[in-house]
């Protein structure tokens, strides 16, 4: 859960890129990192072995202040794939405020995605999180590969789903920040009614997606 | 509790580990000036205060927010050189600080679960002996049943063939009474002639008269006869005596007591007792070899041997010969009834010791089965082997260990 600090005027919200082994969390967060003009972006804190397998996290943090002077400061994590790493992955998953289900599209990762995402399901109960009202975007991953799920066929398995569906080439840093911005709508409505973002801080919800990503009207979508 | 890795890490969480004494030397070697970190409270972390007027300041940014600033009275390029030089240290001191967290949340949370585990499985263990118990219980139950069944099939062949038994010894006993009864009506009937001598006698008759009606009365036979019918009838009672001193042995079975006896001695009285079920049926052929007392249980063993002759007997179709032999062989009694009646088929062999079996019609098969034959031999820690073959009789031989027998 966000997490407000009174005495610094300072709200975290945690989201977190969740998915199978090697799907691109990672490098979702290099880009992102790259590419957003954000006011405030820190750097990006890698926790990767020597062959780029995340091992307990990746961290980006990014924010910016809303008209009431109140610091909005998001912490994007990376959860480690690999199925051995199921502790740390509950740990990091815990309080999320939103996720990014990054899936691999190869046509060969099919039964990867689907177990990691009956994980993300079984986590979220275990750490506390309604899973039914979690911000969640899917993303599928790696269309720049051959011998890929087509984006009818991802439509059509994924057509009984609530949540945004969207495809990305994040080598390239394609479709990293629309995903983002996919989940940012969401994150704001299931936080505006405690913390006030309109009332209190005069935070309108375009404003607060456009800020996340720092897009100025003109820049239209990245 | 652990800490939760991803809390927001103040100045101070991040200095932690980091000797304050020599970075604050370090720093001001580099700067060539007093320094001072302070969080963002204001509260001095590293060195003093510092009040002058000139003192330039620089934010400790190491996520996005500032968290404290370095104070020095130095140039700002210098001060930002050693800002950088700070900030670096906190970020891999934060890197450190979050990776051991998570570890330890981690750790802590796989150590609850195991300990939820280990709670759920010590739950299902104690179920497991509650069933375990109720089991260990019905399974008593059912051998008490089982056992209480077979002591019941046990009675009940007994009583079978002592109703066998009774018929064989009823009709070995009238025959004797028989004899006996007509015996002493003939010797009553004698009695009417002493009295005519004994009334001539008390009148005073003379010796001529006397000896005419001692003629008249035939009294030498009559004496004669008399002799006669008490020896036989003195014979009938001794032979009444016998079977009932044989009959004995058998009417012991229920006794539990163990004692010591002469095997030749039970298989007498056994072919004795089924005398009359025998006749004109076999012929028993007794080969009683020299062997010594055994401790055992007579009664038992004695119905036993019954039940082999009495299959022996059944066996015949005309006359045969049953045969008892017993030898002593390595402190073992070796007992075999060997007859040359019909014999059994493999088929039927295969299922001698099954409860209940029988070739017999309802009503013949009297004695006890050879499941019962076969668990008195093995309580005397002995063994039974059946042979037979069809159309020439059968080899039933049991060994029994001569035990060490307790003297008392
Ligand atoms: N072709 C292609 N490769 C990609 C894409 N995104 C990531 N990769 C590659 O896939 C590999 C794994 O990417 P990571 O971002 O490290 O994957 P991850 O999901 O963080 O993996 P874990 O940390 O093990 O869970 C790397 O070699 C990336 O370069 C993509 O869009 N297209
Ligand atoms: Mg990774």
């Amino acid at each position: 859960m966000a997490l407000y600090d009174e005495e610094n005027n300072k709200l975290s919200i945690k989201l977190v890129y969740y998915g199978p082994a090697q799907s691109g969390k990672t490098t979702n967060l290099m880009r992102l990192h790259d590419i957003l003009r954000t006011d405030l972006k820190g750097e990006i804190m890698l926790m990767e072995t020597a062959n780029d397998r995340t091992l307990f996290f990746d961290l980006l943090p990014l924010g910016f202040k809303a008209p009431s002077g109140l610091l909005i400061k998001f912490k994007l994590y990376t959860v480690p794939g690999q199925v051995v790493h199921d502790s740390t992955r509950k740990a990091v998953l815990s309080r999320a405020d939103g996720v990014v289900f990054v899936a691999d599209s190869q046509r060969t990762q099919s039964v990867n995605n689907g177990e990691s995402f009956a994980n993300l399901e079984d986590n979220a109960a275990r750490v506390g999180i309604d899973f039914d009202r979690l911000p969640l975007v899917v993303q599928f991953n790696k269309r720049d590969l051959a011998n890929i799920l087509s984006e009818d066929e991802v439509m059509e398995r994924w057509r009984a789903a609530p949540w945004p569906i969207t495809f990305s080439s994040a080598l390239e840093g394609q479709g990293v920040v629309e995903t983002f911005n996919a989940l940012l709508p969401q994150v704001y409505d299931r936080l505006d009614g405690e913390f006030g973002f309109q009332q209190t801080h005069g935070l309108s919800r375009d404003d607060f997606v456009r800020q996340s990503t720092g897009q100025t009207a003109v820049d239209g979508i990245a | 509790m652990p800490n939760n890795f991803d809390r927001e890490l103040t100045l101070k969480d991040l200095l932690l580990g980091i000797d304050s004494h020599r970075l604050l030397t370090d720093l001001q070697g580099l700067l060539d000036a007093p320094v001072a970190i302070l969080d963002s409270q204001g509260i001095c972390l590293v060195g003093e205060p510092l009040a002058s007027e000139s003192t330039a300041s620089l934010a400790l940014v190491v996520e996005l927010e500032s968290i404290g600033k370095i104070t020095a009275d130095a140039p700002v390029p210098r001060l930002q050189a050693a800002t950088d030089l700070v900030t670096l240290l906190l970020r891999i001191n934060a890197r450190y600080l979050m990776a051991s967290d998570l570890h330890m949340q981690t750790q802590q949370a796989d150590f609850d679960e195991l300990q939820r585990r280990h709670i759920a499985l010590e739950k299902s263990e104690q179920r497991y002996k509650a069933l375990a118990e109720t089991l260990e219980q019905r399974v008593k139950q059912q051998v008490k049943t089982i056992e209480s069944a077979q002591i019941k099939l046990y009675e009940s062949e007994k009583l079978a063939s002592v109703g066998r038994l009774a018929a064989g010894v009823a009709h070995e006993i009238n025959n004797p009474i028989g004899f006996i009864r007509s015996n002493l009506s003939t010797a009553s009937s004698y009695l009417e002639s002493l009295n005519k001598i004994d009334a001539l006698v008390e009148s005073g008759a003379s010796a001529a008269e006397l000896r005419t009606v001692w003629h008249a009365e035939d009294m030498a036979f009559l004496q004669k006869d008399l002799r006669d019918i008490l020896d036989e009838s003195i014979n009938g009672t001794d032979r009444i005596a016998a079977i009932v001193r044989d009959l004995k042995g058998f009417s012991r079975i229920n006794e539990e007591v163990d004692e010591n006896a002469d095997i030749n001695q039970i298989i007498r009285q056994v072919c004795n007792v089924a005398a009359a079920e025998i006749r004109g049926k076999a012929e028993v052929l007794l080969d009683l070899g020299e062997i010594p007392l055994l401790h055992c249980h007579p009664g038992e063993l004695g119905q036993v041997f019954l039940s082999l002759l009495m299959n022996g007997v059944d066996a015949m179709s005309s006359v045969g010969k049953i045969q008892f032999r017993t030898r002593l062989k390595e402190d073992r009694i070796h007992i075999d009834v060997r007859d040359n009646g019909c014999g059994m088929p493999e088929s039927v062999l295969t299922h001698i010791y099954d409860p209940f079996f029988t070739t017999k019609e309802v009503g013949k098969g009297m004695g006890l089965g050879l499941t019962v034959c076969l668990n008195i031999i093995k309580a005397h820690d002995g063994g039974m082997e059946i042979k037979s073959k069809p159309n020439q009789g059968t080899l039933v031989s049991i060994i029994l260990p001569v035990k060490a027998v307790p003297s008392c």
